[in-house]
């Protein structure tokens, strides 16, 4: 393509229209294009100020609690972990040490998701410090790994369990996102003990989804947690599973 | 535009706040974006209680990045507007329906439009730049050529790929393209003022 034909796509790109295909070729240009990197700036200003051109509605008044008591449930990224060394190992060493933490895995497949979140990070340098703040998570001692299949599916899931900050870091691929007013809601699943909800999330229109949640004080209490499990639930998670488990795996110790 | 009383919080520094783990921050921020968001998440997904579902995502996910807010990258409004956006649309995919053609055309007629905004006027300082915003948006919509802006419409609210717009409107593909470059380009230059203003 020339230069030219590149900057038609700054537009596209911005509205989140191109293929697949059109995309991935598009973001491995801009890496080291300045000017592809500025058009898609402006334009995806002026894509957000289209939102303006949505009609007038008013939101119901107890809309303002429901987003401040969701947010109580969670710590921002990075908000607890101020102390902690930031680490900025590039994505392919942070997969090298989950290889090793995480035992006989598939490696070519989580090289795979490797690059594909390298290609994601490229496009969205607005998460960028999100994801610095997500490898303080992934590295360091005293970290337990579990990966969640299905019998012959397609989906699956990875999660990292940073005993010292307190987090689990989740990771699905090919999962559809749970239809609107549902959830994935993921449970710690030890021997003598009902499941105890690990948190929710939700896939993107891809099916993937990088979530980071604060373990509970229940589950850091547990000795051991045998297994993990992924089930769909209403919005907003139950206390117990209501379905069997879509995807299972047993963790992995580190230590 | 209207002079403020008070200089409010620039919105960058009510994100730097959330990173910090400050939730009232948060609240202001829903003050004052809170019903653009809605207004988005509604025309996006339709059902009230499901564009209610989608403002609380959108907030709770710019609440746990809030760090990687990144002022010199864009707009706290646009970065809120693309988070909102884009969870609407992960609702209407994974609903597996999407609104038709037709509906979208008559709900962003400039009938559509016009009233809200007229009606919007007397809020309070937030409020006046808000309205301005939509008066400037509206404008710059009305200015392009009926087939460009549908397309873009489309796109925006729809989420439909350009291939999926040109069998939409059963036009050929590299017209569709052309259209909404040529739309984009338009609205780059005539939303020049409200963008220097929001960065």
């Amino acid at each position: 393509m020339t230069a030219h034909e590149w900057q038609e796509q700054a537009a596209p790109y911005a509205l989140g229209i191109l293929s697949s295909e059109e995309r991935r070729a598009f973001e491995d240009h801009l890496a080291g294009c300045d000017a592809c990197r500025a058009d898609v700036r402006a334009y995806t200003e002026v894509a957000a100020a289209l939102a303006h051109a949505a009609p007038t509605a008013e939101p119901p008044g107890a809309l303002r609690d429901r987003v401040l008591a969701e947010a109580r449930r969670v710590r921002p990224i990075g908000a607890g972990a101020r102390t902690a060394p930031r680490v900025a190992l590039p994505w392919l060493a942070a997969a090298a040490l989950l290889l090793a933490v995480g035992g006989a895995v598939a490696t070519w497949r989580l090289t795979t998701r490797v690059h594909d979140l390298e290609r994601d990070l490229a496009a969205r340098d607005s998460v960028h410090a999100a994801d610095s703040a997500a490898l303080v998570l992934l590295t360091g001692p005293g970290v337990n790994v579990v990966s969640l299949a299905a019998t012959n599916r397609a989906p699956s899931a990875r999660i990292v369990w940073n005993h010292a900050l307190n987090r689990f870091v989740v990771f699905a691929f090919d999962l559809p996102a749970a239809p609107a007013g549902r959830t994935y809601q993921l449970w710690a699943i030890a021997k003598g003990h009902a499941p105890l909800s690990m948190g929710t999330f939700n896939t993107d229109a891809q099916g993937h989804a990088r979530v980071v949640l604060t373990v509970d004080r229940e589950i850091a209490a547990l000795a051991f947690v045998d297994n993990c499990g992924l089930t769909e639930e209403p919005s907003g998670g139950s206390p117990q599973p209501t379905e069997t488990p879509r995807l299972l795996g047993a963790w992995t110790r580190s230590d | 535009m209207a002079t403020l009383p008070n200089v409010p919080v620039p919105d960058s520094q009510l994100v730097g706040r959330m990173a910090a783990g400050e939730d009232a921050a948060l609240g202001d921020l829903y003050d004052r974006y809170g019903k653009m968001v809605y207004a988005l998440a509604l025309a996006i997904v339709r059902e009230p209680a499901d564009a209610e579902e989608v403002v609380v995502d959108a907030f709770g996910q710019a609440w746990r990045q809030a760090a990687s807010f990144d002022a010199t990258r864009g707009s706290v409004g646009a970065w809120l507007a693309t988070i909102a956006r884009s969870r609407a649309l992960d609702t209407i995919r994974a609903r597996g329906r999407r609104v038709r053609a037709h509906e979208r055309a008559a709900l962003l007629s400039d009938e559509g439009l016009a009233a809200p905004i007229a009606a919007a006027g007397s809020d309070p300082a937030r409020g006046v730049e808000r309205t301005e915003a939509r008066r400037l948006v509206s404008q710059a919509l009305a200015a392009l050529p009926g087939p460009q802006r549908a397309a873009i419409e489309l796109a925006y609210f729809e989420g439909l790929s350009q291939s999926e717009i040109a069998e939409r409107l059963a036009e050929p593909l590299g017209t569709v393209k052309t259209r909404i470059r040529s739309g984009m380009e338009k609205l780059r230059g005539l939303l020049g003022p409200l963008l220097e203003g929001a960065a």
